[in-house]
């Protein structure tokens, strides 16, 4: 038994669609499905809240991207492409529970297990709002052509 | 002795708060000893007030990422149960294999990467993965196979997509379940090795005892050891099954000024759910091997250990991993049949309960005429849980007041990640500073 999908290029699209501007990850990966016909050699991923999980979805592909609400100290809407390596987490866990994630964390255990990709790219785009909420803020759903020929343009 | 202690674990996110531990003893007396739940306002209700039937499922499997297909399961009995809908024998065993991947997934997240760090005393996982390596690969092998189980059945790893009113979106083959059958007996020795290596080290498990309630699912017919069908039963009430829909008259939720969480209670002031809770009610119908683990770490029914509950859990490994066996030749023999879910709307009212792998779930939903929601209501396990933790906390810190400040901390940060928490379940952004 394996994993159904398993292309060498992976967008991962993260976030929870409960709370506004914190599911933009899993509205880009949407808008990205549809384009799914245009980039056959990429798996697109809604991976929603998954937290530990991601370390599978990542494993021993080439190149993962992935995209999630991010704070930044940014204008809200701003979105930035970085690295790991370019950030520090300073969120913090009080490791009582698994319920509570840390993507930078889940990075650093797939490169101790050998198993990350050579290239991992975030796209973190600056929230406006965190409030219960289905919909993206005015801010972020105006942008989102934008962010999503970032990462098209990313994945060339 | 410790004349003095000062301890207060506090973790604040930007969205929902985690579970605070505060500890205050002068000159050996315990002034303040609480586990504190900031909890945001819940938004449940207005989060599926107005949808269709349809969609409840998809909304609330966005609620927890480690839960989904759990909260998906509840919230879809509760919708079958309001419009009368009927499930098919075959749709329900597919349900249940399901159920059981998320079962997998969660339970070796939390002995693996939550508990395991506690027993081999590491920080976190991160550095077990340099100082126990070949353990922390077999329990990443076990978790990613539980992934692509739950992928297979529920259409995603997380946030399941197949289950609808009625039944599902697919079936899976008949080779794609042959070759889960196969992937599973495969994971037997694997489930051995990681029960190996936790016993290895179980003399770090605290041996401290608190009798409790302990309240879970139970069915009786066929008698089974349930996550998924049944009524609401408890060590306190002398075998007696309580039917889903009168759920309220078991969760007795009730307000306390230490937290915002509620707490909640039963036949005393709190009870445990769980799988210590489903194992002390239900363990003598456990499968062969779950049984044979269960010897292996001196885990009985009767248990009132809250640190075994990570041991419960792992028992609880073998038992899906064998029972799912069983349910696939079961599905094979009887010969795969493509059926359609079908409903249609209809004012009515229906509770759904299943175990969540962290205790028993609630769900309560409520339509009009046009299949539209016009009230919600749910009750997550974690907070079944809290009153009970507090209660542990004040027996066991007079027993280990003569330990130094850290193992007492410890202690009681051991056993909160003990009873597996959902908490600041949806707070997942990333929260970052450039450095480069």
């Amino acid at each position: 038994m394996e994993q159904t999908r398993k292309r060498n290029v992976v967008v991962i699209g993260l976030g929870n669609v409960l709370l506004s501007d914190e599911g933009i990850g899993v509205h880009i990966i949407g808008r990205l499905l549809s384009q799914q016909k245009k980039h056959p050699l990429v798996d697109f991923l809604d991976a929603g809240t998954a937290g530990f999980s991601l370390l599978h979805l990542i494993a021993n592909r080439k190149k993962a991207i992935i995209i999630d609400c991010a704070k930044m100290g940014v204008r809200p809407g701003t979105i930035r492409r970085f690295t790991a390596d370019d950030v520090q987490s300073v969120k913090r866990l009080s490791h009582y529970s698994m319920h509570e994630a840390d993507v930078l964390r889940v990075i650093s255990v797939s490169r101790q297990l050998g198993e990350c990709p050579d290239e991992v790219v975030f796209f973190g785009v600056e929230p406006e709002s965190l409030e219960a909420g289905q919909n993206l803020t005015k801010t972020l759903s105006d942008k989102i052509d934008s962010y999503i020929a970032d990462i098209c343009k990313e994945l060339g | 002795m410790n004349n003095n202690i000062d301890i207060n674990v506090h973790h604040i996110t930007r969205v929902e708060g985690h579970g605070n531990i505060v500890v205050n003893v002068t000159e050996g007396r315990i002034e303040k000893l609480q586990w504190q739940v900031p909890e945001a306002p819940r938004f449940f209700e207005a989060m599926v007030r107005g949808h269709n039937y349809q969609d409840i499922q998809l909304i609330v499997s966005r609620i927890c990422g480690i839960c989904s297909i759990t909260h998906s399961l509840a919230a879809i009995k509760a919708v079958e149960s309001a419009l009368g809908l009927k499930v098919s024998e075959q749709a329900d065993k597919i349900r249940i294999l399901m159920h059981y991947s998320e079962q997998l997934q969660s339970q070796t997240l939390h002995v693996g990467y939550l508990a395991a760090p506690d027993f081999f005393d590491a920080p976190s996982v991160v550095p077990l993965v340099a100082r126990a390596a070949d353990i922390v690969k077999t329990i990443v092998k076990v978790h990613r196979i539980a992934n692509a189980w739950s992928d297979l059945i529920a259409g995603r790893t997380t946030h399941p997509v197949t289950i609808v009113p009625g039944g599902l979106t697919r079936v899976p083959t008949e080779k794609q379940l042959r070759q889960l059958q196969q992937t599973l007996k495969d994971t037997i020795p694997d489930l051995k090795k990681i029960a190996e290596a936790v016993l290895s080290v179980a003399g770090n498990i605290p041996k401290f005892e608190r009798p409790t309630e302990y309240v879970s699912l139970k069915q009786t017919s066929p008698p089974t050891y349930t996550f998924y069908h049944g009524g609401i039963t408890s060590t306190d009430s002398k075998g007696a099954v309580v039917p889903i829909e009168k759920w309220h008259d078991v969760a007795n939720e009730y307000i306390v000024e230490q937290s915002t969480a509620k707490w909640a209670k039963w036949h005393r002031d709190t009870y445990a759910v769980g799988a210590l809770a489903r194992f002390n009610n239900n363990a003598e119908l456990l499968g062969p091997m779950a049984k044979d683990a269960a010897k292996t770490f001196g885990l009985q029914k009767g248990c009132c250990n809250p640190y075994m509950n990570t041991i419960a859990q792992l028992v609880e490994c073998f038992h899906v991993v064998e029972t799912s066996i069983a349910i696939i030749d079961q599905l094979l023999t009887k010969g795969l049949k493509d059926e359609k879910a079908t409903s249609a709307p209809r004012a009515g009212k229906g509770a759904g309960c299943v175990e969540a792998p962290r205790g028993i779930l609630f769900h309560e939903y409520e339509f009009d005429k046009k299949g539209n929601c016009v009230a919600a209501d749910m009750c997550i396990p974690t907070n079944q849980n809290h009153a009970n933790i507090q209660k542990d906390f004040e027996k066991l810190l007079p027993e280990i007041l003569g330990q130094g400040q850290n193992d007492i901390r410890l202690k009681l940060e051991m056993l909160v990640r003990a009873y597996d928490p959902c908490i600041s379940c949806s707070a997942h952004f990333l929260d970052v500073k450039f450095v480069r």
